[in-house]
C-alpha cells in the first residue's frame, strides 16, 4: 500500500530566511523515518512540505514516481498528528475519526464500521459519543491518531506527537506507535527534538541543524559514529577538545592540554586542515583515585590529573565533574562502579581518555 | 490486528483549488473597500482641493477666514477634551468599584451601564432638555435662569454617550491587571494611597489612555447631540452638516470633514496604539484579586456607582416619561404647576403621521438593521478567516484596510457617499447605499472581534481538516463556523444594534422614500415636536432593549458567552 517518496533537493524560503535547504532525502515504503532536531532547524517545515501546507522554493517532491509539488494536502491523502492534537472541539470522538470518511462521501454505515474498528485498535470503544474536553491528554491523541488512519493514508505524518504529553503517557504512546507501524506496514515520517524518543523509535534518524540535513543513520550509528560535531553535541553528550594536529597528538598551546588520537579515528578525518576539534563520551572516559591504576597499560599522554568539582547522582549514572587545567570534564560512571570507587567531592583524581574513544572533527568557528 | 483495506475510497475531486477561492474573496473584499471606502474617501480630498480640475487651497482659507465656521474647530476640541478627562474619570471610578472592591449590586451597574449603547446618542441631549431646558422639570421647579443650550449641555451629555465605551475598556484593564502587584507593594510597606498612586493607576495607564483616546475620538466625531443641545455652539459635525443641508456648500462640508478627519484619526491610533501596549502589559500572569473592602471604600465607591448609574436611569425614565406627557412644561400658565403636568398623560405623541413623520421608519430601520446584521456578521468572519487563518499574500493590506473605518467619522464617510455616487441612481436612491455605508461604518469591531475568535482556534484545527480532505468551504462550513457561532451572534447583535441607533453615518444618505427612526428623531426636533422626538427614541431603545434581552436569554439557554 505504500509507496516511496522522495525529495530532491529541497529549499524552502521565508522571505529572507532560509528555512531549509537543499535537502534529499529517500523514503521507503513501509519505513519509520524521524526527523530530529533543535527548534528552528526546518525539520517542521519540511514536514509541512510533505503534507502539502507549504510548498518548496525549490526541488521535488516525488511520491510513488509522481511529483506531487503542486498536488493540493486534500488529494495527497498523507494523515497527519499534530502536538496540539486539533481534535475538531465541536465534534464527538465518533465524529472526528468519521471526518475524512464523510468528506470523501463514505456511506454512513461503512464510516460506522470503520470508526468502531479503529477505536478498538487504540481501546477507546467505550468513549465514543464523547467529546475530547473529556477526555485525557492521551485518550486524545490516540483518537487523533486514528483519525489520521481513518481514510488510509499513504503515508503518516507526525509532529511532535507527545510533546505535550506526560512522561510516562509519552513513553506508552510511543510503543503504541511503534507497534501500529509494525503492524500496518505503513510509512511513517516523525518529527522530534526529543534524541532519545527519535533513537528509540525509528528505523532511520535524519539529524537537521539550520535548515541543513547532518546526518542520516540507524540509530547506533548516529550515537557510535555521528559524522559531524553538531550530532556528537546534540545526540547524546560528548566533551570537546580543541588543538593542531600533529601526528597522531593533538596539540593545544593554550590549556597544554595534548591528547593521543588512535589510528582508525584519524582515518575517519577527510579535510586537509591542521585545525581539529575531538570529541569524547563522558561514559568513555575512565576516572581513578590518583594511585589505583598501573601507569603501563595506558597511553600516558592521554592520562591527566584533576579535581572533582562536583558529583551528581542521576540514577543508573553518577555524573563527576572534574577540573582538568581550565576545564571542567563531564564524566559518567555506573552508579555500581561509583560506590566501589570511594570518590568524594576534592578529590585528586586521574582521568584517562581512551585514543580509541576520541572521535575527530575539522575544526569549525560555530559552536 | 489487520487493517486490510475494507472500505473503496475514492480520491477528493477538487473543483476549485482553495488558493483560487481564497484570492478570489480576497479580491472582492478589495473592490468592496476601494468602492466604499477609498472612493468617498478620495471624493472628499478632490472636493476640498480642487475647484474645476484646479488644485487651490481657497475652500481651507474660507475656512479659516471665516471666524464664525472656525470657531467650531476650537469647541469640537475643547468640547472633546471636556469630555474625554469626565468620562475617563467616571468610568475610572465605577470600573474600579466594580473589579477592585467588594460592593454589591456590580451586575446591576454594569447592565445599567451598559443601555446608553442601545440609544440613539441624542436620547442623552433629550433628557437634558427635559430636566433643565426652557420647559424643564428642574427649571421649572427651581425657576432657573440658566441655557442648557450649549458648551455645557453638550459636554454632559457626550460624557453620558460615551461613559460605556470607555467603562468596558476600564473594567478589562482592572481585571487583568496583576493584582499580586498590589500585594508585593503592601508587603513592602506601602500605604492604600501609595499603592493607588504608585501601582494601580501607572499599571492600569495604558487602558487609561486607550479609553481616554476611544473617548475622544467618539464625542469629536458625534453629531447628534451637538445638533439637538449645541445651540449656536457650533462643533465641526454640526457645521458640515450646516454646510452641506443648509447652504449646498459641499465644498466647504469636505474641507470641514478633512479637518474632522484629523483629530480623530488621530485620536484612532492613539486608541490603536495603548490598545496594543496594554494587551502586551495585561496578558500572561495577571491573577484575578479580590479583598473584602473597608466600609468605608464600600460606602464611597457604592455611592459614585449608584450615582452614575442613577443618571443613567432618569434619563431613560425621563425620555420616557416626556413621551406620555400631554404638553412637557404644562399648557400656558401651568408650567409650575409642575406635578400637574407631569401626571397629565397622553400618548398623542406617538401618533406620528400628523407630525411629519411616519411610523413606517421603524419598520424600515428594523428591517434595515436585520439586513446590516447579517451581511456585516457574514462578511466580517469570512474576511477574518480568509486574513487570519488561510493568510494570502494581502491579506495584510485587507487587514489594515479593515481597520480604517473605526476611524472615519460617521458624517465624513455619509458625505464622502453623497459626492461619489450622486450620480449612480441605481445606487444612490434606495436603501442599499445606507446598509453598505452602515456596514462598512461598523465594519472594523466586528472585524476585530471575528479575528481575536479566529486566533483562539488553533491553526492545527484549521490543517487538520485540510488534510482530511476538506477544501475551503467545506472547513469553513463543518469547521470554522461552528467554533466561531459566540462570536457570530454576538456580531449579529452588535450591528443590529448599532444600525438601529446610527445617525451621523446615514443622516446625508435618507431620503423621504427610504427614512430612518433615529433620523426621524433630529427631524422631529427640528420641526419643534419635542415629545415626539421621546416617543420615536422610546420606540427606538424599545425595539434594541427587546432584541437584546432576547438575544441574551438565547445565549443563556445555550451556555454562550457574551463578549
Amino acid at each position: 500500500m505504500s509507496k516511496e517518496l522522495i525529495l530532491e533537493n529541497i529549499t524552502k524560503e521565508f522571505g529572507q530566511i532560509v528555512a531549509v535547504q537543499d535537502i534529499n532525502l529517500e523514503v521507503k515504503a513501509g519505513e519509520f523515518v524521524c526527523f530530529l532536531g533543535p527548534s528552528g532547524c526546518g525539520k517542521t517545515t519540511t514536514l509541512r512540505m510533505i503534507a502539502g501546507f507549504e510548498k518548496p522554493t525549490k526541488g521535488l517532491i516525488n511520491f510513488d514516481g509522481e511529483i506531487i509539488n503542486d498536488v493540493t494536502p486534500q488529494n495527497r491523502n498523507f494523515g497527519i498528528v499534530f502536538q496540539s492534537y486539533a481534535l475538531f472541539p465541536h465534534m464527538s470522538v465518533f465524529e472526528n475519526i468519521g471526518f475524512g470518511l464523510k468528506m470523501r462521501k463514505v456511506s454512513k454505515d461503512q464510516i460506522a464500521e470503520r470508526v468502531d474498528d479503529l477505536l478498538n485498535l487504540v481501546g477507546l470503544a467505550d468513549q465514543k459519543y464523547k467529546y475530547p474536553q473529556a477526555l485525557s491528554g492521551g485518550q486524545q491523541q490516540r483518537v487523533a491518531l486514528v483519525r489520521s488512519l481513518a481514510t488510509y493514508p499513504q503515508i503518516l505524518l507526525l509532529d511532535e506527537p507527545l510533546s505535550a504529553l506526560d512522561a510516562q503517557i509519552r513513553l506508552n504512546l510511543r510503543a503504541e506507535i511503534k507497534r501500529f507501524q509494525l503492524e500496518l506496514g505503513i510509512t511513517m515520517i516523525y518529527v522530534t527534538h526529543d534524541q532519545e524518543e527519535a533513537l528509540a523509535i525509528s528505523d532511520r534518524v535524519i539529524v537537521m541543524n539550520k535548515g541543513f540535513i547532518e546526518q542520516i543513520d540507524k540509530p547506533v550509528e548516529i550515537y557510535q559514529k555521528p559524522k559531524t560535531q553538531f550530532v556528537a553535541g546534540f545526540v547524546g553528550k560528548s566533551i570537546f577538545f580543541e588543538g593542531e594536529l600533529s601526528g597522531n597528538t593533538v596539540v593545544n598551546e593554550n590549556t597544554e592540554l595534548n591528547l593521543v588520537v588512535s589510528q582508525d579515528t584519524l582515518r575517519a578525518l577527510q579535510t586537509t586542515s591542521r585545525s581539529v576539534t575531538l570529541a569524547i563520551r563522558p561514559e568513555k572516559i575512565l576516572i581513578f583515585k590518583d594511585s589505583q591504576y598501573s601507569q603501563d597499560k595506558y597511553e600516558r599522554t592521554n592520562l591527566k590529573k584533576g579535581v572533582i568539582e562536583s558529583i551528581t547522582f542521576l540514577g543508573v549514572i553518577v555524573r563527576i565533574v572534574v577540573k582538568l587545567a581550565d576545564k571542567h570534564i563531564m564524566v559518567d560512571i555506573t552508579e555500581r562502579r561509583f560506590a566501589q570507587s570511594l570518590l568524594k567531592m576534592g578529590d585528586a583524581v586521574s582521568l584517562y581518555f581512551p585514543p580509541e574513544y576520541f572521535l575527530v572533527f575539522q575544526s569549525s568557528k560555530e559552536v | 490486528m489487520e487493517d486490510n483495506q475494507k472500505i473503496q475510497i475514492k480520491p477528493i475531486k477538487t473543483v476549485v483549488p482553495d488558493q483560487a477561492i481564497t484570492y478570489t474573496i480576497l479580491f472582492l473584499f478589495g473592490i468592496f473597500f476601494i468602492m466604499f471606502l477609498v472612493l468617498p474617501l478620495i471624493s472628499i480630498l478632490q472636493t476640498s482641493f480642487f475647484n474645476e480640475g484646479q488644485l487651490t487651497f481657497q475652500n481651507y482659507i474660507a475656512y479659516f477666514s471665516k471666524e464664525r465656521i472656525r470657531r467650531s474647530l476650537y469647541h469640537s476640541l475643547y468640547i472633546g477634551t471636556m469630555t474625554t478627562v469626565i468620562t475617563t474619570v467616571a468610568a475610572f471610578l465605577v470600573a474600579y468599584a466594580i473589579t477592585r472592591t467588594s460592593v454589591r449590586g456590580k451586575t446591576f451597574y454594569k447592565a445599567v451601564s451598559s443601555l446608553p449603547l442601545m440609544a440613539p446618542s441624542v436620547v442623552q441631549a433629550l433628557a437634558l432638555i427635559s430636566l433643565f431646558g426652557r420647559n424643564g422639570i428642574i427649571t421649572n421647579m427651581v425657576g432657573g435662569q440658566w441655557n442648557i443650550y450649549g458648551p455645557v449641555g453638550i459636554i454632559i451629555a457626550e460624557s453620558f454617550y460615551c461613559f460605556p465605551y470607555a467603562l468596558i475598556i476600564l473594567i478589562t484593564t482592572l481585571s487583568a491587571v496583576d493584582a499580586r502587584l498590589n500585594e508585593a507593594a503592601e508587603s513592602l510597606g506601602a500605604g492604600a494611597f501609595t499603592v493607588f498612586w504608585k501601582i494601580t493607576i501607572p499599571s492600569a495607564r495604558y487602558g487609561i489612555f486607550s479609553a481616554a483616546a476611544l473617548c475622544f475620538n467618539l464625542n469629536v466625531t458625534d453629531f447628534g447631540i451637538p445638533i439637538v443641545i449645541g445651540g449656536d455652539y457650533n462643533v465641526l459635525a454640526t457645521e458640515i452638516y450646516t454646510q452641506v443641508e443648509g447652504m449646498q456648500r459641499f465644498d466647504l462640508g469636505a474641507t470641514i470633514s478633512i479637518i474632522l478627519l484629523i483629530p480623530a484619526m488621530l485620536a484612532f491610533m492613539l486608541n490603536n496604539y495603548f490598545t496594543k501596549k496594554n494587551y502586551s502589559l495585561i496578558s500572561g500572569q495577571a491573577r484575578p484579586f479580590l479583598r473584602l473592602s473597608t466600609k468605608s471604600q464600600k460606602a464611597i465607591f457604592s455611592t459614585v456607582a449608584s450615582v452614575i448609574s442613577g443618571f443613567i436611569i432618569i434619563v431613560f425614565v425621563i425620555i420616557i416619561w416626556t413621551s406620555i406627557v400631554d404638553v412637557w412644561g404644562g399648557k400656558s400658565g401651568e408650567s409650575k404647576q409642575v406635578f400637574k403636568w407631569l401626571t397629565d398623560f397622553s400618548i398623542r405623541h406617538y401618533d406620528f403621521e400628523h407630525r411629519g413623520a411616519s411610523i413606517s421608519v421603524v419598520w424600515t430601520s428594523f428591517w434595515i438593521s436585520v439586513v446590516v446584521a447579517f451581511i456585516a456578521s457574514w462578511l466580517t468572519l469570512i474576511a477574518g478567516f480568509i486574513v487570519e487563518k488561510r493568510k494570502p499574500k494581502g491579506a495584510e493590506p485587507l487587514y489594515l484596510l479593515a481597520v480604517i473605518p473605526a476611524a472615519i467619522p460617521g458624517l465624513v464617510l455619509g458625505l464622502g457617499y453623497i459626492l461619489a455616487f450622486v450620480n449612480m441612481d441605481w445606487l444612490y436612491n434606495g436603501a442599499a447605499i445606507i446598509i453598505i455605508n452602515t456596514i462598512m461604518h461598523n465594519f472594523t469591531l466586528g472585524m476585530l472581534s471575528t479575528m481575536t475568535t479566529m486566533k483562539n482556534i488553533d491553526s492545527s484545527i484549521d490543517e487538520a481538516s485540510t488534510s482530511l480532505g476538506a477544501n475551503l468551504t467545506k472547513s469553513f462550513w463543518h469547521i470554522i463556523f461552528p467554533l466561531s457561532k459566540v462570536s457570530f451572534w454576538n456580531n449579529i447583535l452588535f450591528y443590529f444594534e448599532r444600525s438601529m441607533v446610527t445617525i451621523s453615518a446615514v443622516i446625508f444618505l435618507v431620503s423621504p422614500q427610504i427614512n430612518l427612526a433615529s433620523i426621524t428623531v433630529i427631524e422631529l426636533i427640528d420641526d419643534g415636536n419635542f415629545e415626539s422626538a421621546c416617543a420615536m427614541s422610546t420606540v427606538i431603545v424599545a425595539i434594541v432593549v427587546t432584541v437584546h434581552v432576547i438575544f441574551l436569554s438565547i445565549f443563556k439557554k445555550k451556555g454562550i458567552k457574551i463578549m
